[in-house]
């Protein structure tokens, strides 16, 4: 790696380390540790959700797919900014209004049930933990390939998920959730500033994007395979149309019939049952702020993933041309494409940016993986610290205690995620699996969407919505998803035929049942006694108005005393 | 030393104020009848606009199977209309979507729920909230 890429990867690190450092919380509440004292403004926590939200399956991840799919790959992009339509229409609001810590929080408390919180947690534990493992391979790939330094004897790959791990975990120990607030939206703005600055440079070196569709849709869409330990290129036929090879701006070259549409419903349905962005809606000041937080998420969101999709598109149409004088990039490659579809974007880095641009680019991508593990481990300790040791192992807890028990929880949690990535073989996943971040990440949003969503939306539209329903739900929604992933991998299923889509992206068949389980269950049992007055706080706006009300005054006595 | 407080403005924000602390607000609560047809209407607009942004994203992979050009067809520019979608249409279309969504559901509220804002032309012995509540009534 060269002397200024170093240079940008450790500004990118001490600037992050400052930001928490100075924006860490101002008292040892709980409050302030978890929800930054419910103050956080609407830009800021759009951005802040955004650096949360827009991990390695968005920044490599997204590139990786549209590079190695083409059209279909597409719909990763597109489902992952689709999830917040549902999260504005049905969530974010009175999820707010409720204001609690934690997902397990706010339905122990709306259905008046420490059992619900309990299993709640587990369900928000494994979506946590299905979220954090991909985070951490992806931060070990790009250590791989932008620093290839061994640390304590370990392979580049190790050393990268350890720095990175560490480093995250001191920013969210230190910071908490003001720090880290502040932190992911300076790493999204960053993240944000890195793709623009790639596009920038992509297109006025002459790269014209429609064009570039056009040219290489007109030849077969060719993917290394690894024969007989041998690399080389193999250009299949499209899942759609049989007779016809795989193109780029053509369906097919992914999934069949069934296949794009259970990627959409488990991406869309995902994301509203993501605890670490939704525990980012309770920093809010009001139900209103939240509802546009999410519009603002939403024009980022189209705007950075617009811009992956064209900068994977221009790794596809690039890099053959590229590799004739780069020694580098024919390393990289099988006949001028990338073996590795995550190193599309690093590619391109490089071939615009020198050691610098790869640099840049690789900043970003541990970045976005150091971010996203950040609200992860702030939204597993809030459901250990909060949920667990405060209301049931030591409900007497002072707040210096409460802390001190989430900041534990964070260590253990970041230790597992660590232990889980250093246990795969991503190398032996990708020929399987191409783009292995995207499709990994793709199963936390299935076991979110199957077990939590379901539940969270009957709990906040339907009154008679019940402890025991919703604990039904979340366990049939939980266990179904995971026995068909298990199922989908045991029989070696395939996103490509009908089946495997189900297996892998469950979520199409998992969501409905845990929502008719969820339904059933709470029609024959007793609804929770203070429903009227959860539906008070839900859906009115008594809070929401009184909090405005005293922003008006307060802001009416700074400037009275300001014009003194 | 608290200094006397000669201006108006003054006068009026230290009455806000003691409003706030001695007696919640008329605004300050919401009725089970108005929040229950405030929650309907919401319930409406929620699903009313998730039909929509349902009906369109799936449409545009549907599309393929039932219409060549979707797919097949070149724009202006090399680009099929399936891909342009894809890649840029639909962020406009949810921008659009949550934007509308988003100022309807808050101007729903505002109107359905809570009563002007403290106002200047509110009476200052309204500070009782059943003065003012009865006083919001006559004037809708």
């Amino acid at each position: 790696m060269s002397s200024a890429a170093l240079v940008t990867l450790a500004a990118m690190l001490v600037l992050a380390g400052l930001v928490a450092r100075f924006a860490r919380p101002r008292n040892a509440s709980t409050l302030d540790f978890y929800l930054a004292g419910q103050r956080v403004g609407i830009v800021t926590n759009a951005c802040a959700i955004c650096g949360d939200y827009f991990s390695a399956a968005s920044f490599l991840g997204v590139a990786a797919a549209v590079y190695a799919s083409g059209l279909d790959g597409v719909w990763y992009a597109t489902g992952f900014a689709a999830g917040f339509v549902p999260v504005l229409l049905f969530v974010a609001a009175p999820l707010r209004r409720f204001g609690e810590f934690s997902i397990p929080d706010f339905l122990g408390r709306r259905l008046e049930s420490e059992g619900v919180r309990l299993v709640a947690v587990g369900v928000v534990q494994l979506v946590i933990l299905s979220y954090l493992v991909p985070q951490a391979v992806g931060s070990g790939l790009t250590w791989e390939l932008l620093v290839g330094a061994r640390i304590g004897g370990l392979s580049p790959y190790a050393s990268g998920v350890l720095v990175s791990t560490v480093v995250i975990t001191a920013v969210v120990v230190l910071g908490g959730m003001r720090g880290t607030t502040w932190t992911q939206a300076v790493q999204f703005l960053l993240l944000l500033a890195v793709l623009l600055w790639l596009t920038a440079l992509v297109l006025g070196s002459g790269f014209s994007y429609p064009r570039a569709v056009e040219s290489i849709s007109a030849e077969p869409l060719e993917t290394p395979v690894v024969v007989d330990g041998e690399w080389r290129l193999d250009a299949p036929a499209s899942l759609l149309n049989p007779d016809e090879p795989m193109r780029f701006d053509e369906p097919g070259a992914r999934y069949g019939r069934l296949g794009q549409f259970a990627l959409v419903i488990t991406l869309v349905l995902g994301t509203a049952g993501l605890p670490h962005v939704m525990n980012r809606y309770f920093t809010s000041p009001s139900g209103t702020a939240t509802r546009m937080t999410t519009v603002w998420v939403l024009g980022l969101a189209g705007l950075f993933y617009a811009l992956a999709v064209l900068l994977g598109t221009a790794a596809r149409a690039i890099v053959p041309g590229a590799v004739a004088n780069r020694p580098w990039l024919e390393a990289l490659t099988i006949d001028g494409v990338l073996r590795v579809p995550e190193h599309a974007l690093l590619a391109l880095g490089r071939i615009y940016g020198g050691s610098t641009g790869l640099g840049l680019i690789a900043t970003g991508a541990l970045v976005a993986v150091m971010s996203t593990i950040a609200g992860l481990l702030l939204a597993a300790a809030a459901s250990w610290g909060h949920d667990v040791y405060e209301r049931h192992i030591n409900p007497r807890a002072t707040q210096r205690q409460a802390v001190r028990a989430g900041r534990t929880a964070v260590i253990l949690v970041s230790g597992l995620s660590a232990a889980g990535a250093l246990g795969l073989q991503p190398e032996s996943l990708a020929a399987e699996f191409p783009s292995i971040i995207a499709t990994m990440v793709t199963w936390a949003f299935a076991l979110a969407g199957s077990a939590l969503t379901p539940v969270f939306i009957l709990t906040i539209w339907w009154r008679r919505t019940t402890a025991a329903g919703a604990c039904a739900g979340m366990a049939v929604g939980a266990c179904t998803s995971v026995a068909m992933f298990a199922a989908g991998l045991t029989i070696g299923s395939t996103a490509s035929d009908d089946l495997g889509s189900l297996l892998l992206t469950p979520t199409l068949l998992a969501a409905p049942l845990a929502l008719l389980v969820t339904v059933a269950v709470s029609r024959w049992t007793r609804a929770p006694a203070h429903v009227e007055r959860s539906w008070l706080l839900m859906h009115g706006t008594a809070r929401d108005r009184e909090a405005e009300r005293l922003a008006r005054l307060t802001i009416r006595g700074v400037s009275r005393e300001g014009t003194r | 030393m608290s200094r006397p407080l000669d201006d108006p403005d003054d006068r009026r924000l230290v009455a806000d104020l003691d409003r706030l602390r001695s007696a919640r607000p008329v605004d300050a609560f919401d009725t089970p009848a108005e929040v229950d047809a405030t929650f309907r209407t919401q319930r409406r607009i929620a699903v009313g606009y998730f039909v929509v942004f349902l009906l369109v994203t799936l449409a545009v992979p549907a599309l393929t199977l039932v219409l060549e050009w979707w797919s097949q067809g070149r724009l202006a520019g090399g680009m099929s209309p399936y891909f342009v979608m894809a890649a840029a249409g639909l962020y406009v279309f949810f921008f659009v979507l949550a934007l509308a969504a988003a100022t309807l559901s808050s101007a729903v509220e505002d109107r359905m729920l809570g009563g002007p804002d403290w106002p200047a032309d509110e009476p200052e012995d309204t500070a009782n909230p059943s003065d003012a509540r009865r006083s919001r009534d006559s004037r809708r």
